[in-house]
């Protein structure tokens, strides 16, 4: 399990990448998080629907009702032209951060 | 799965009632049930499952401040109610729907007493005693006075009531009193039910009464007409009396129709209601009329249930255009 302290900068991307493949809802998302993460993060309900509204607000995705079964309603979101962009550069950024952490890793 | 509904809603109990957070709150209700659903499914037990996506749930305030609400603070500003209060609101609003339901079958009444009158002139023992016409405004002399007496009960009740205004712009319901709420409200179900039921039957019964008096006594078949309307009365008696006491119950503990409704869905119950409220009045008076002045109470009993069919197919098609 790691903390959500350290992943935060990068719940963004996360989510962006599970939309890459297409639209998604909130649960599906939050699962296939855990599932991709060996089970080793979590990501909390309140985080994701923070995530959601940050990056609606930024139009990295957008969002749409689509009903279910029993006339229930599901908010399903996808990702943007933006967002793809977006999600690009948090990578690049990635790679520079992980080059630079890994600098100062060492096994003892 | 109530204990999630429940976590939920305290939750949010503090944040402003916009359609953003309606929404949110549903959203994250499906998903919160999903997951409870298919930890079942692995075999967790229900205080396991429940456990996890509580645990799973993380920090409110995340929320807030994404959202830029102002929670937390409405929260410190409306009233704690006081097991009084509750009590004694419950109290009064039952007295009132007593009011109201007796104020209903009062004006239900006059013109049932009415048809009687006439018919007794006309057919009934009264016949030379008393003229047609002066049995008519007999009928309607008494017909205006219950309705007088009928709106000061309206009156009244609804002034009773006045003292709880403050209720509507928000409360906060400590959890004994819930707890107890609930209780009382789950006791009172069957008899709810029950009212319900019986109410129902004694609308779909009435007609029937008109039809077998039309066919043993054709002159006589106001007579019909006005058990019918004191059955009437009687059935909404008990739709009012015993749906007010419901809602009590629903408006404390903020369900069913109390429960924050989306703005269109507020819209919606709105023009229902005034259309209904025109509606009904206007089938009375072709009832009343079609009645007195063409005889035809052995038939005419059934602007009712097509008033009432009418206004569901008015209702459907309603939403279907907004819906588009």
């Amino acid at each position: 399990m790691i903390s959500s302290d350290v992943i935060r900068g990068y719940n963004d991307t996360l989510i962006l990448y599970m939309l890459l493949d297409g639209e998604s809802y909130g649960y599906e998302i939050s699962k296939n998080i855990r599932k991709l993460s060996d089970e080793k993060y979590v990501m909390k309900e309140t985080t994701l629907y923070s995530a959601f509204s940050r990056l609606e607000k930024n139009g990295y995705i957008d969002s749409f009702f689509l009903d279910e079964t029993f006339g229930k309603r599901r908010t399903y979101y996808r990702i943007t032209p933006q967002g793809l962009a977006y999600y690009r550069e948090k990578c690049a950024e990635w790679k520079v951060t992980q080059e630079v952490v890994n600098k100062f890793i060492k096994e003892l | 799965m109530d204990t999630i509904a429940a976590y939920l809603n305290n939750m949010f109990a503090s944040l402003p009632r916009t359609e953003q957070t309606y929404n949110l709150k549903q959203d994250l209700l499906a998903n919160m049930e999903e997951k409870y659903h298919e930890l079942k499914k692995e075999g967790k037990s229900e205080n396991e499952a429940v456990g996890i996506v509580i645990s799973e749930f993380g920090n409110i305030d995340e929320l807030v401040e994404e959202l830029g609400l102002p929670g937390g603070v409405e929260d410190t500003l409306l009233p704690l109610l006081a097991p009084e209060d509750t009590w004694s609101y419950t109290a009064a609003k039952k007295r009132a729907g007593f009011m109201v339901g007796i104020g209903v079958v009062l004006c239900m009444i006059g013109p049932a007493l009415l048809i009687v009158l006439v018919t007794l002139a006309e057919y009934g023992f009264l016949r030379g005693v008393l003229s047609e016409d002066a049995a008519g405004m007999i009928g309607v002399s008494i017909l205006l006075v219950l309705i007088a007496l009928a709106v000061g009960m309206f009156i009244y009740s609804g002034s009773s009531m006045e003292r709880f205004k403050y209720l509507e712009k928000g409360f906060n319901l400590p959890c004994f009193l819930r707890t107890e709420l609930e209780q009382r409200r789950r006791a009172y179900t069957p008899t709810y039910t029950l009212s319900l039921t019986l109410g129902i039957c004694l609308c779909v019964v009435s007609p029937v009464l008109v039809i077998i008096w039309a066919a043993v006594s054709e002159d006589t078949t106001g007579y019909g007409a006005a058990i019918m309307l004191l059955l009437i009365a009687l059935a909404v008696f008990l739709f009012i009396y015993y749906g007010t006491i419901k809602e009590s119950f629903s408006f404390l503990l903020k369900e069913g129709e109390y429960i924050e409704l989306p703005p269109e869905k507020k819209e919606e119950k709105r023009i229902m209601g005034s259309i209904a409220a025109i509606v009904w009045p206007l089938a009375t008076c072709i009832f009343l009329i079609s009645g007195f002045v063409f005889q035809r109470w052995d038939i005419n009993w059934i602007v009712f249930p097509v008033t009432g069919i009418l206004l569901g197919i008015f209702g459907s098609v309603y939403n279907l255009v907004k819906a588009r």
